[in-house]
C-alpha cells in the first residue's frame, strides 16, 4: 500500500522526523484561510509532480487561489486531484537523498541509500553517476549501527548535523520495522539554517503484513476515502491470492502459476492470437479461488471474450478442486464462450475425469490447447 | 550424486498436520522421501502418514537424524518455524509458503546466513531430484532421472518444463524452484554454481522470467565460471510493463526487466537462448547426443 504524502508526513512526525509545518486542504475556501507565502503540493501516488505542474511555490494570496483552482480537480499523471497539502517555505541550503528499501536480490537486506543529489530520480542517478549514491545494507537483527551512520554522514559532507541525521535514520528504521513499510523515502531531505526537514515522503507498506497491521491499514485508507482519493491498490487486495491485469486481446487467461501464465501469453501471441487478461490464482488455491478467478475474467474482460483458456498444472494446487469451481462456476453461468482447458499435476485424474463427466474437453499438453483456443477465437470473428 | 537434495536425506515437515502439509507429505513419502519427523506446536504425539509429529524441532531432532526441512506453515508464523530450524544447525530450509511479510523475509535469511542453513523460497515449489528425493510440491510423473539441472522462479514453469523433458526421454539431475521474490533465499546464481560442479548434472537449464536482474546476474556467473552448456527460457516476451504478473518480483519498470533485455545479456554469456519449450527440448536433445 503505497501512502500519500501528507499520509507519510504524518508518519514522519509520529516517529521524530522534522516535517515542514502544514496542512491538508480541499477547498477554495480552506485555501483563502492561508498565509502566503507557501508551497502547494498536489496528493497523488505519482513522482515527478513538480514537472507536471503539482507542486507550486506561491507569494501572495492572488497566486494561491490562481493556482489552488488550476490544480485542484485537474488530472496530475493520470490521477485526480483531490487534495493539496498546503506547507511553508523554507529556505534551503541543500538537497539530499535518504531512504531504506529492502534488497531482496542482491544482498537480500534492508539498504540504506544516500545521495546529495536530492530530488532527482535516484535510479537514475544510481545509474548514471553511481559515485553519488550511497548504498548501504544493515543486518536486520542488528539494526542500522553508528558507524554507517558515520559513513552516511561523511559520504553527505554532513558531519555537521550527525545527531540529527542519526536521528532521522533511527527514525525511518522504526518506520520499516514497527509499520512493516518495505520503502521509506525522503527525497528531497533539506538542510536548512533551523537543521535538516524532510521535505517530501514516500512510504509503502507490505501488503503481506496487512493482518498484523490491522489498525494502521484501515486508518489510512479512512483518510484517503475522507479525502476522496482512491488507492489502486484496494482492488487487487480485495481479489486475495489472485492477479489479474487486462490485457488487450480476446482470448481469456487463467493459470495457477506466474511462470505459466507467462508462458502462456507469449505461446498465444505466437499463434497468431492476444490474450484479454493475465490471471493467476496463485500456487495454493481453492475452488472457491478458481469460481471467483472465472466470475474476473469474464466481468472484467473490456470486450467479449472468444474463448477461454484455463492453464493448471497442478502442485501444491489440486486439480480436483480445479474441476470444482469451473464445474460450478459454469453451472451458475450460461456462457457461450468456449473453454480450453489443460489440466494436470496433483489429483490430475480425478480432476480429468469430472471434467470430461461435465462435457468438458481436457487437454494434456499445453501447445495443443493453445492452438485450439486461438484457432476457435479466429473462427469466432 | 544430485544437488542440494539425495537419497540420504531425512527430512521434518514444519506444518504437517495442516491440510496442505498432510497431502503434501503424503506425495514425498509415496515418492520415497525418508520423511523422518514431523513438527505443529500443540500436535506432538500424533501420528500422520506413519510420521511422527514433535512439538519442536529440537525434540525431533533428539529422536532423528534430520538434514533437511520443508515448511508448510502460515505465512505469519513462518519467521518464528525458520528461526527454530536454523537454531538447529538443519543444512537446508525450503519454505513453501507465499505471503510471508519483508521484514520477516530479510530476517530469516540474515540468520540463516549467520548460521549456515540454506533457505530455499519463500514461495518455494521446492526441489525435486528424480528418483531420489523430493523436497517440493513437483508432480512425480512430470520427472526422470537423468543429466539436466534445472532451475526456475517458477514452480509451475519447471513443472511444465520437467514434464515435456521427461515426455522427449530426457532426465533430469535436479529440478529446483526458487519462488516468486521479491526476496529469494537462493537465487539462480547459486543454483548454476552447484549445477557447474555436480557430476551428474551435463546440462544446466535456466528458466526465467521478466522483472528484477537475478537472471542477469547468472549470465554474468556463466560468461566467466561456467563450462557446461546451458540453455534459456525467458517468459513473459509478451507482459506489459509496469504491473506485476503474480509474482510479486515479475514486473518490467520502464525499459528494466524485459524478457528481451535478459535474452541479450544470455545470449553474450553463451547461453543457448529458446524462444518458446518446443526449442528448449531441441536444444537439449541436440546437446545430449
Amino acid at each position: 500500500m503505497k501512502l500519500y504524502e501528507f499520509q507519510g508526513k504524518e508518519l514522519f512526525a509520529q516517529f521524530g522526523i522534522p516535517i515542514p509545518k502544514g496542512s491538508i486542504v480541499r477547498t477554495i475556501d480552506e485555501i483563502r484561510a492561508l498565509n502566503t507565502p507557501l508551497v502547494l503540493k498536489s496528493q497523488v501516488l505519482s513522482g515527478g509532480r513538480g514537472k507536471a505542474g503539482g507542486v507550486v511555490l506561491c507569494n501572495d494570496s492572488a497566486s494561491l487561489i490562481k493556482e489552488a483552482k488550476r490544480i485542484l480537480g485537474s488530472t496530475l499523471k493520470g490521477e485526480k486531484v483531490n487534495a493539496l497539502l498546503a506547507e511553508e517555505k523554507l529556505d534551503i541550503i541543500q538537497e539530499y537523498y535518504l531512504s531504506i528499501a529492502i534488497d531482496g536480490e542482491e544482498t537480500r537486506k534492508p539498504l540504506i541509500m544516500a545521495s546529495i543529489a536530492g530530488g532527482m530520480e535516484i535510479e537514475k542517478v544510481a545509474e548514471e553517476e553511481p559515485h553519488l549514491v550511497l548504498k548501504q545494507p544493515f543486518n536486520p537483527l542488528v539494526g542500522i549501527c553508528d558507524y554507517h551512520i558515520r559513513k552516511i554522514s561523511n559520504f553527505l559532507d554532513l558531519n555537521s548535523e550527525f545527531k540529527s541525521l542519526q536521528k532521522i535514520l533511527r527514525a525511518m528504521d522504526a518506520i520499516r520495522f514497527e509499520c512493516d513499510a518495505t520503502l521509506v523515502e525522503i527525497n528531497p531531505l533539506a538542510k536548512t539554517p533551523a537543521g535538516l526537514v524532510a521535505l517530501d515522503s514516500k512510504i509503502t507498506l507490505d501488503n503481506d503484513a496487512k493482518s498484523r497491521q490491522g489498525e494502521l491499514f484501515e486508518k489510512l485508507l479512512q483518510q484517503q476515502k475522507m479525502i476522496n482519493i482512491s488507492n489502486n491498490d484496494d482492488m487487487e487486495m480485495d481479489m486475495g491470492s489472485i492477479t489479474y491485469v487486462p490485457l488487450d486481446g480476446d482470448i481469456g487467461l487463467i493459470s495457477d502459476g506466474a511462470g505459466t501464465g507467462m508462458l502462456a501469453i507469449d505461446l498465444i501471441h505466437d499463434h497468431g492470437g492476444r490474450a484479454a487478461d493475465f490471471c493467476e490464482m496463485g500456487g495454493l488455491t481453492s475452488p472457491e479461488v478458481m469460481y471467483k478467478a472465472m466470475e474476473i475474467v469474464f466481468t472484467q474482460a473490456k470486450d467479449e471474450l472468444k474463448s477461454l483458456l484455463i492453464v493448471l498444472i497442478g502442485g501444491f494446487n489440486r486439480m480436483d478442486e480445479m474441476a470444482e469451481g469451473i464445474i460450478r462456476y459454469s453451472k451458475d453461468h450460461s456462457s457461450s464462450v468456449p473453454l480450453f482447458i489443460r489440466l494436470c499435476g496433483t489429483m490430475e485424474e480425478k480432476g480429468n475425469q469430472m471434467l470430461k463427466e461435465a462435457g468438458f474437453p481436457v487437454f494434456d499438453d499445453l501447445d495443443e490447447a493453445i492452438k485450439k483456443a486461438v484457432n476457435s477465437a479466429r473462427g469466432a470473428r | 550424486m544430485a544437488i542440494l537434495i539425495d537419497k540420504n536425506t531425512s527430512v521434518l515437515v514444519q506444518g504437517i498436520t495442516g491440510r496442505s502439509g498432510g497431502l503434501q507429505t503424503r506425495t514425498l513419502i509415496e515418492y520415497g522421501t525418508r520423511v523422518v519427523a514431523g513438527v505443529t506446536p500443540g500436535k506432538g504425539g500424533m501420528v500422520v502418514h506413519n510420521v511422527p509429529v514433535f512439538n519442536f524441532v529440537d525434540e525431533a531432532c533428539l529422536n532423528y537424524k534430520v538434514n533437511a526441512v520443508i515448511s508448510f506453515v502460515p505465512p505469519m508464523v513462518a519467521k518464528d518455524a525458520a528461526f527454530e530450524v536454523i537454531d538447529n544447525g538443519i543444512p537446508l530450509l525450503v519454505l513453501t509458503m507465499e505471503g510471508v511479510p519483508q521484514k520477516d523475509v530479510v530476517e530469516i535469511l540474515s540468520y540463516a546466513s549467520g548460521h549456515n542453513t540454506r533457505v530455499i523460497g519463500p514461495g518455494a515449489a521446492g526441489i525435486i531430484a528424480p528418483g531420489k528425493c523430493k523436497l517440493g510440491a513437483h508432480p512425480a510423473r512430470m520427472f526422470k532421472e537423468g543429466h539436466v539441472g534445472v532451475v526456475s522462479k517458477s514452480g509451475a514453469l519447471s513443472y511444465e518444463m520437467g514434464k515435456r523433458l521427461t515426455e522427449a526421454g530426457i532426465g533430469q539431475s535436479t529440478v529446483v524452484a526458487l519462488g516468486g521474490g521479491p526476496i529469494w533465499g537462493t537465487n539462480q546464481k547459486e543454483i548454476v554454481e552447484l549445477f557447474q560442479k555436480d557430476p551428474e548434472t551435463s546440462v544446466i537449464l535456466l528458466l526465467g522470467e521478466i522483472g528484477g536482474a537475478t537472471e542477469i546476474k547468472a549470465a554474468e556467473y556463466i560468461a566467466d565460471h561456467v563450462t557446461k552448456p546451458v540453455v534459456s527460457l525467458i517468459v513473459g516476451r509478451h507482459a506489459p510493463s509496469g504491473k506485476s504478473l503474480g509474482h510479486a518480483g515479475a514486473i518490467i519498470v520502464g525499459n528494466k526487466g524485459t524478457a528481451a533485455s535478459k535474452m541479450e545479456v544470455l545470449v553474450e554469456a553463451g547461453v543457448h537462448v529458446a524462444q518458446n519449450p518446443r526449442e528448449v527440448i531441441e536444444t537439449i536433445s541436440e546437446l545430449l547426443r
